[in-house]
Formats: C-alpha cells, structure tokens, sequence
C-alpha cells in the first residue's frame, strides 16, 4: 500500500503560513490557522514511515496517533474551532498495540473531540481521502458538521474488504452485489452521503494536490460553516435528522421514538 | 459460608443476562422480540435475521433504584452491532442523560458482549457507534456509566472504544477486550503478526485479567452471577476513579513482537 499523500496536502493548504504545534509525533499534524478572520485548530493524521510502531507507519491510527490527535484537540485556544482533516486508512493491526490497549487511544481523541464540541469549541471535518474504521470513530465522525471531496478515491467503511470478506465469509464479487443492494455496505462517499453522513460534497479537480480554486471552494464553504458557528456544535444523533437520513435511516429513526415511547410505562 | 456453585453469568442469553442483573420481579423489556423490529439487510447477504436485532434493553430497579440493562447477543452474528442494536444503545444513553437532568436517574448497564460494528451494516452502524461514544460522554458527566463487558465474545472494534469512554468498566476473567479482533489482525497484518488460532495467546494479550493489571478496569469479576450483580451494584454505590485516557508507559515498539511482550510481562 503507498501511503496517501492528500491529508497532508490539505492541512498544510488549508493552514498555510501558520506555525505548527509542536511537542506531537510526526505523524499528528496541528496548527491554528485563521479561516476568513475564525481562529481554527487543523488537525491531521498523516503517514511517517519512520514511526516506532511498525504497523503505524502508512497513516494509521496507532497508539501514538490517538493519544497525540487527544493531545492536540485538548489543546485547542479558547474561542478557536477545530477543523479534522480526514485521510485515515484504518486502525493499526498489530499485536504490540493490541497488548497496549489501542481501543484506550482512539478513545482518547473521540474523548478529546466530544468535550472539545461540547464545550463550545464548534467542530468541523473535512474528509480528503479514506476514513475506515475506527480511525473514522476518533477523527472526524465526532464532528458537528462534515464535508467531503467528492472523489471517487474517498473511501468509507468499516474495514478493508479483504477482511470483511474473512469474516463474513463471501466472496469479493458476493460484496460487490451486496453493496449495490444495501448502501451501508458500499465504500463510496456518495453513497455514504445518501445515509445523511455528509453535510456537504466538494467536487475537486486533483485530491492530492489542490488547485487553487479546490480550496477556495472549501474555504468558502467552512467560511459559511463558522459564520454559523451551531453547525459545528451539533451532536452526531442530529444526524438522525438530516435530509437524506429521513428515509436512509428510517429504522434508526423507529428505533429511537419506540424507546422513548415505551421508556416509562 | 454458602456452599453453592457459582451460577455462570456468561452462559447466559443476553436476555437473561439482563434479567439476571436487574432486581427480582423489575425486568421489562422495551422494543421486545414480538414488536419484530428486525434487520431487513440480512437476507440478502445470506444471513437469518433474529426479531430482536440480537440487542435487548430491559428497565428495572438496580439496588432498589430506576434502571436500564442494555444487553447484546454474543450468540447472534458475533453480537454485533447494526442499526437497530445501535440505535437502541443510543437511544438508551440518550433517554438515561433526559433522566439524570431531570434529576430522576436511570441507572444504565452496557452489558456488552459484542465483535463490534455489523459489517452487514457498516456505514449505518459506524454512524450509530459515533451517538453511542458522544452519549456515553454526556451522561458520563452525570452519573456513573458502567460497562460489563462477561460474555464469550468480549468487546472489539468500534464498541471496545465505545466501552473505554464508559466512568465503569468491568470485566471478567474470561472477556477479552480489543480494538481489532484476532482475524482481523491476522488477515492485515499476516500470521506472524496474530496467530489467530493460538486462543491462550490471545487471552493474555487482550484478556479481562491483563486489562484489570493495566487499571483499563474498575474492577475484575469472575463467571458468577451473585459476584457481578454486587459489582454492578457497588459501580453506581462506590463508584472507583479509572485512571485518565492518557498513555501508560510501554516498551520499546521497535523490539521485536516476542521481546515487546516479555517486556509487558505477557508470556508470547
């Protein structure tokens, strides 16, 4: 697997000029940027082929990653919002950090971004390329507001499909027709979008290497988004009610109002 | 001293677990299996849906107060979670957070045993999972939130992280409690990474008793009812600080595999 360029292109376009924070592994990217005159903390997970983990080194979410994403969405300045950028091919497979405990550091940034949110700090993700798994979980699906290139190599999904195949034991061509019969299955961003995932698609002439007008249409865009600064303070169950979610999610929806209707009898 | 056997809380079904856990007489089940609110995705991925979704929440009393008991199948597609089982899980912390600020609070058990997100669900489950994290953190603020993590299965994936937001984690002797399944590792990473066959390794690498060691959990219960009823009850009583979600000090990751354990003390 070659490891993805475009977070780091993002971030450093959309952050251009700002001085990083330091003190973080060299796989967690964060700056305070300004965005049409918002104070916002970008965020990012990016590829170091040199980290200590071995089986974190191609942009994973490892021990390192989780417990230093924490670090920087806990260190966001008062009055400033945060802006995850999204290019996450999945969760660390390794024994050394299953022994670890790496459900702890993926815990520690959605920690991070939940209290982060629910303090005020309005939250916004951008996601530029894959956002698999649990790296999804702790970097970015805990924001408020969540947009997308649409790009057909976005990935989003739950694990590899190799995996998938493993433990569900079907085929890859069986997987191919499952994810055109039942959406939550397929991998693609405007598919995911249709489930009420997405706040917003972005079209984009080159993902790994934005042109000038790529970003002004995304910094147009989340100037729109801090102008309204309770877009990035909604909880993820708001999603529920998203457009698109009113019929994708309809069961989710049924689900919700029995319980609460059946809570005290 | 009473000379009975232990009564085993992990063979249990989930709804008996739930049972077994709330108060004599209290259990009600909410959205119960003849409300047939089941999966409409299964079937065409070659899967028998279950009427239950394979999730039962159950109201009560624990220790004489206000309660819900969320309980997943480990039997049922691993105990995964889909969007059914994850939209009652949410909406259960999210009516138990209604509760406490109204300051009439439900106590809430997670008893989880679960491989984590559906894959026959992926994307609906994942933003399902994404509610149930942000819920466990809001009413984490209120209240203590326990986890029970004594089935078969543990807790993995995307419920394992959910689970180590909860204030109360308990786990048995025989739960294991990972982000990535042994499979799953073994499929990624190749066979010398994870044997996924070698089932004492992977109990020592991600056992209830190693978690308890690393102080991931409040408290540590053996397979017997009466002994996890007193911990979930002591939880909400007394309930014990669980260390911050910051990193503890670990070996060298550069060691090889074998060596790196050795240095946690876990026997390769």
């Amino acid at each position: 697997m070659s490891a993805s360029v475009r977070g780091r292109a993002w971030f450093e376009r959309l952050t251009a000029g700002a001085k990083p924070i330091a003190g973080l592994p060299a796989s967690v990217l964060a700056a305070d940027a300004s965005i049409d005159g918002h104070a916002v903390r970008a965020v990012a997970v990016v590829p170091d082929p040199n980290g200590r983990f071995p089986r974190a080194r191609n942009g994973e979410m490892g021990i390192d990653e989780g417990f230093g994403l924490a670090t920087a969405v806990n260190g966001t300045p008062a009055g400033s919002a945060i802006l995850a950028i999204v290019d996450v091919p999945g969760q660390s497979f390794g024994t050394r950090e299953e022994a670890v405990g790496l459900q702890r550091a993926l815990a520690a940034s959605t920690n991070a971004y939940i209290r982060a949110r629910r303090s005020g700090h309005p939250v916004l993700a951008l996601v530029v390329g894959k956002a698999i798994s649990g790296a999804f979980l702790c970097h970015g699906l805990q924001a408020g507001w969540i947009g997308a290139l649409d790009d057909a190599g976005i990935e989003v999904h739950v694990m590899s499909e190799a995996a998938v195949a493993r433990v569900t034991r079907m085929e890859r061509d069986d997987l191919a027709r499952v994810a055109r019969e039942v959406p939550a299955t397929a991998r693609d961003i405007r598919t995911f979008a249709t489930l009420g995932g997405i706040d917003r698609l972005f079209p984009v002439s080159n993902p790994s290497a934005p042109s000038d007008a790529d970003v002004a249409a995304v910094v147009h865009a989340l100037t729109e988004v801090l102008r309204n600064p309770r877009l990035g303070l909604r909880d993820p169950i708001e999603r529920l009610d998203a457009p698109a979610a009113l019929h994708a999610r309809a069961l989710a929806r049924r689900v919700r109002d029995e319980l609460r209707a059946q809570w005290d009898a | 001293m009473s000379l009975l056997l232990a009564e085993s809380f992990a063979e249990r079904s989930a709804r008996d677990r739930a049972r077994a856990l709330l108060d004599a007489q209290s259990f009600r089940e909410l959205l119960d299996p003849f409300q047939r609110i089941a999966s409409p995705y299964l079937e065409a991925q070659g899967v028998v849906p279950q009427s239950d979704d394979g999730t039962v929440v159950a109201r009560g009393t624990i220790g004489g107060v206000r309660a819900c008991v969320v309980a997943t199948d480990g039997r049922f597609l691993g105990g995964s979670i889909g969007e059914i089982g994850g939209a009652k899980i949410a909406g259960a912390l999210e009516l138990a957070r209604r509760d406490a600020e109204r300051g009439t609070p439900t106590r809430l058990v997670l008893a989880l045993d679960t491989g984590g997100i559906r894959l026959q669900e992926a994307n609906l489950a994942i933003l399902t999972v994404s509610e149930i994290c942000d819920g466990i953190v809001a009413l984490r603020e209120l209240m203590p939130v326990v986890a029970l993590i004594a089935g078969r299965v543990g807790v993995y994936g995307g419920l394992s992280l959910s689970t180590a937001l909860c204030s109360q984690i308990i786990v048995s002797e025989g739960a294991r409690v990972g982000l990535n399944g042994p499979d799953v590792v073994e499929t990624e990473s190749g066979i010398d990474e994870m044997d996924s066959s070698d089932r004492p390794l992977i109990w020592r690498v991600t056992g209830g008793q190693l978690r308890f060691r690393q102080g991931f959990a409040t408290e540590l219960v053996s397979d017997d009812v009466a002994v996890i009823r007193a911990a979930v009850e002591r939880a909400f009583e007394e309930p014990r600080e669980l260390g911050p979600l910051v990193p503890q000090p670990f070996p060298d990751p550069r060691l090889e595999r074998d060596a790196f354990l050795r240095a946690m003390e876990i026997e390769p």
